[in-house]
């Protein structure tokens, strides 16, 4: 995990973004120890946040 | 200043009665850019033919999971298919493989039928659309020679939907002109029918002047017409240089197949050479039968709207050779000008019947646009009337007319909010009044000079009808190849987020966004050592920052001289001398102020650090900065750098890609850059977390205003432009702001999405 993505978590984990904290301790820079329930939502939430930085070259 | 569109005005008109059906303010939208010159939005008023909004049916016949189409039960593949270089599928997209050896001769015939969608190193896409066969027909192709051709060139089989369709198109399109001869207007046509037909129609008849006339190479025939022969003789008359052996002249072509069709030829089919042979000739010298009818000139804005009603829309040309009542003006081009051979087509294609049309040409920025438009003057030799975008392209033009021609300042006049010289023949006009002056001048002809026609809304292609059909459009990666415009390596460098800076930003719902994301200190540090790499290298470097706060805070902090809006011109001028004259300064940091209101130096690195949005169009525009070639620099793969600086994990990534789309349409491809090389060994500032801290600190200091874009003073400054550019058409044209994107993802969250991506993500 790269310290950006730390930041997302801590990030999502501060606002409450997936209905409860998450996150069970801060270990280093790029490591967090995580409740494995919310593993699922928090990667859905996670494609969604990278789709909006992406813009699909793809085009349609 | 060769990003803008400059829009060149051939021979000013002097009777005022004489008017040109065209609403003029739409001649500026060629180039509607994300500068004033989209203020207005285009009303709907435009008068189009019916069929131009014609498109080729789309009947998709069954898509597999990954959105491919079988089309073995439409179409069959031609035997000796790998010799030919063409995929035409059913929906008007056209397929070219770039590695055939019969490239040139598919290349120079897709480029005048069809629109270049995206042309990459191998495969070139093209697209049939209305507006292109339009354009195909208006330079001289007929319906029948434009499909025999395809069928030739395509590896398998046309569809009949294609067929139907360029017929649909080029029926009745480019079949009637308007031509001004011996200062009269007439209808021309080489098809007596066509005359016949709209000779019926009531509106046309009040229109015609019937007059018995003797116009010497004309007689009245039986049925009323006017018959006369019309020589198709180039009038483009060129110098050639001295050493005239086209090889060394020609290394565009050389680099496309002309080296291997030696050694190839047999792989060439002989119907496409032949038929290309025959193509060719027929820009030689040719006598047509032609008919036409006189027109009374106070109606000749009726009979233009009539005619695009009854779906003949007329072509205007000028017989400029035979226009006695306008004076010639005396202007040759010097006899050591010479043109290169892109530009001569280009040209070709505007005076291909002795006659000069109507249109546009798009070359890239840097290749010598100015050069084109001057020629086309000096082959008219009348009055010339030049738009320009800006105060500084009036001045580079009229520099560039006393260089390549004989024309000096005693027939030169500017017009600008400068320099109000005494009108005389040749005159610039900054672009600000492009549409006024256009209502008020009533122009012969009309050439539009531009290097991004972005089509992103099909608006755009409705110029064909206001300015006349694209005539040309350059190929770029191929004036690359041939050392006409710079090698440019395009690179995007992801600088990740300060965990401190990415934690800002995502706790910042505001504009501030765009500061925390800016003034990363790991993009500081890029961009740093980019510019420390390149001066040791002895580059000339501009750094382009549309943020006014993050401009200051990196030019102030790295020491290097920096020009924004309140610059005042002496000091513009004393950096900018300093920049191109003094090898101690080589880095300069300019704001947007620099895509508009002055000329740059020549520099060959550029580095982005902010842009606003997602423009498309200000990308092409600043690469433009580094394109002119340097003269003997050849020896490396590339002689210029394109850096984009983007802050990872945040907006700018999407933006970054956005804007890039138009180049790498025109084949230019980003490497992305996650790591430089040789940073760690670098001494760059803000290495430490406490020097971090105190930027952080200073940006979250910092006005929210801090993070707008900078209003541009001075001759841009207009009321209400700022309002109107970021919710007109600007951002329709470039979608360049958030509006744009705020829909795009709404739709694209539930909209499509092609098969093949849905099936990788997870």
């Amino acid at each position: 995990m790269d310290p950006a993505m730390k930041q997302l978590l801590l990030h999502l984990d501060e606002t409450n973004a997936l209905g409860k904290k998450f996150i069970i301790q801060d270990l280093d820079e790029t490591h967090l120890f995580l409740a494995s329930d919310i593993i699922d939502s928090l990667q859905n939430r996670i494609d969604d946040f990278v789709d909006k930085i992406n813009f699909p070259v793809a085009g349609n | 200043m060769f990003a803008f569109m400059i829009d060149l005005v051939l021979h000013k008109n002097p009777p005022a009665e004489e008017r040109k059906s065209k609403k003029s303010k739409y001649s500026a939208d060629v180039d509607p850019g994300y500068t004033e010159d989209s203020l207005d939005v285009p009303d709907a008023d435009v008068d189009i033919p019916g069929s131009a909004s014609k498109q080729v049916s789309e009947e998709i016949t069954g898509e597999d999971e990954f959105g491919a189409r079988d089309l073995r039960n439409i179409l069959s593949l031609k035997a000796d298919h790998s010799s030919r270089p063409l995929w035409v599928a059913p929906d008007g997209h056209v397929f070219l493989e770039s590695f055939s050896p019969v490239y040139k001769h598919a290349h120079d015939f897709l480029i005048a039928i069809a629109e270049p969608v995206s042309r990459p190193e191998h495969i070139h896409e093209y697209r049939l659309t209305a507006y292109s066969l339009y354009a195909a027909v208006s330079v001289g192709l007929q319906t029948n020679d434009i499909i025999e051709y395809m069928k030739r060139l395509s590896k398998t089989t046309i569809h009949p939907g294609i067929e139907e369709f360029i017929k649909l198109c080029t029926l009745s399109y480019g079949k009637v002109k308007l031509v001004l001869k011996h200062n009269t207007y007439y209808v021309e046509s080489m098809f007596p029918d066509v005359l016949q037909k709209l000779l019926k129609d009531p509106v046309i008849q009040e229109c015609r002047l019937r007059e018995d006339v003797d116009m010497g190479d004309m007689s009245v025939a039986g049925d009323g017409l006017l018959h006369s022969q019309m020589t198709s003789k180039q009038a483009l008359q060129v110098n050639r240089p001295s050493d005239a052996s086209g090889s060394s002249a020609v290394p565009g072509a050389n680099t496309t197949g002309n080296n291997e069709t030696g050694t190839t030829t047999s792989a060439i089919p002989d119907d496409i050479n032949d038929f290309y042979e025959k193509m060719d000739k027929e820009d030689e010298d040719e006598e047509l039968e032609t008919v036409s009818f006189e027109i009374q000139q106070e109606k000749l804005e009726d009979l233009q709207k009539r005619c695009i009603e009854l779906d003949y829309p007329l072509l205007a040309e000028y017989d400029f050779k035979n226009d006695t009542l306008n004076p010639n003006v005396a202007i040759d081009l010097m006899p050591n000008t010479v043109l290169r051979p892109y530009q001569e087509k280009s040209l070709r294609k505007m005076f291909g019947n002795g006659r000069a049309r109507s249109g546009i040409i798009v070359l890239p920025c840097g290749a010598g646009k100015t050069l084109v438009g001057v020629t086309a003057a000096c082959t008219i030799k009348k009055r010339c009337l030049v738009l320009c975008t800006s105060g500084v392209a009036v001045e580079q033009w009229r520099s560039q007319f006393k260089m390549w021609s004989t024309a000096d300042d005693s027939i030169i006049c500017r017009f600008t909010s400068d320099a109000k010289d005494k009108p005389m023949e040749v005159q610039f006009i900054p672009a600000k009044m492009f549409r006024r002056v256009l209502s008020v001048v009533q122009s012969h002809t009309k050439l539009g000079l531009t290097a991004t026609l972005v089509r992103e809304d099909d608006k755009i292609t409705d110029l064909n009808f206001l300015i006349g059909p694209k005539l040309y459009e350059a190929n770029w990666l191929e004036l690359q190849k041939a050392n006409y415009i710079a090698k440019v390596q395009c690179a995007e460098v992801w600088c990740p987020m300060t965990p401190e800076f990415y934690h800002e930003y995502l706790n910042t719902r505001t504009m501030k966004k765009l500061l925390l994301y800016v003034n990363n200190p790991n993009k500081f540090r890029a961009c740093q050592f980019l510019v420390r790499f390149h001066e040791r290298r002895n580059d000339k470097i501009i750094v382009f920052s549309d943020n006014v706060f993050a401009l200051k805070t990196y030019a102030i902090k790295m020491g290097k001289p920096y020009i924004y809006g309140p610059t005042t011109q002496t000091e513009r001028m004393h950096v900018l001398e300093n920049f191109q004259h003094n090898p101690k300064v080589n880095t300069i940091f300019v704001s947007k102020v620099a895509d508009n209101s002055f000329d740059l130096p020549e520099a060959n690195v550029l580095i982005q650090i902010s842009s606003h949005g997602g423009s498309r169009r200000q990308e092409a525009q600043r690469l433009g900065r580094i394109l002119r070639a340097k003269k003997g620099a050849v020896a490396e793969e590339y002689n210029a750098f394109f850096y984009s600086l983007v802050s990872q994990d945040t907006m700018e990534m999407h933006y970054a890609t956005k804007r890039q789309r138009f180049l790498v349409d025109q084949g230019y491809s980003y490497k992305v850059i996650t790591k430089l090389a040789g940073m760690g060994e670098e001494d760059l500032a803000f290495s430490t977390k406490e020097e971090q801290a105190q930027l952080l600190q200073k940006v979250i200091a910092a006005n929210e205003t801090e993070a707008e874009e900078e209003k541009l003073a001075g001759e841009l400054a207009r009321p209400g432009s700022q309002i109107q550019r970021k919710q007109g058409s600007m951002s329709s044209m470039s979608g360049a702001d958030d509006t744009v994107y705020m829909e795009y993802s709404r739709s694209r969250s539930k909209g499509y999405q092609h098969p093949l991506f849905r099936r990788l993500k997870r």
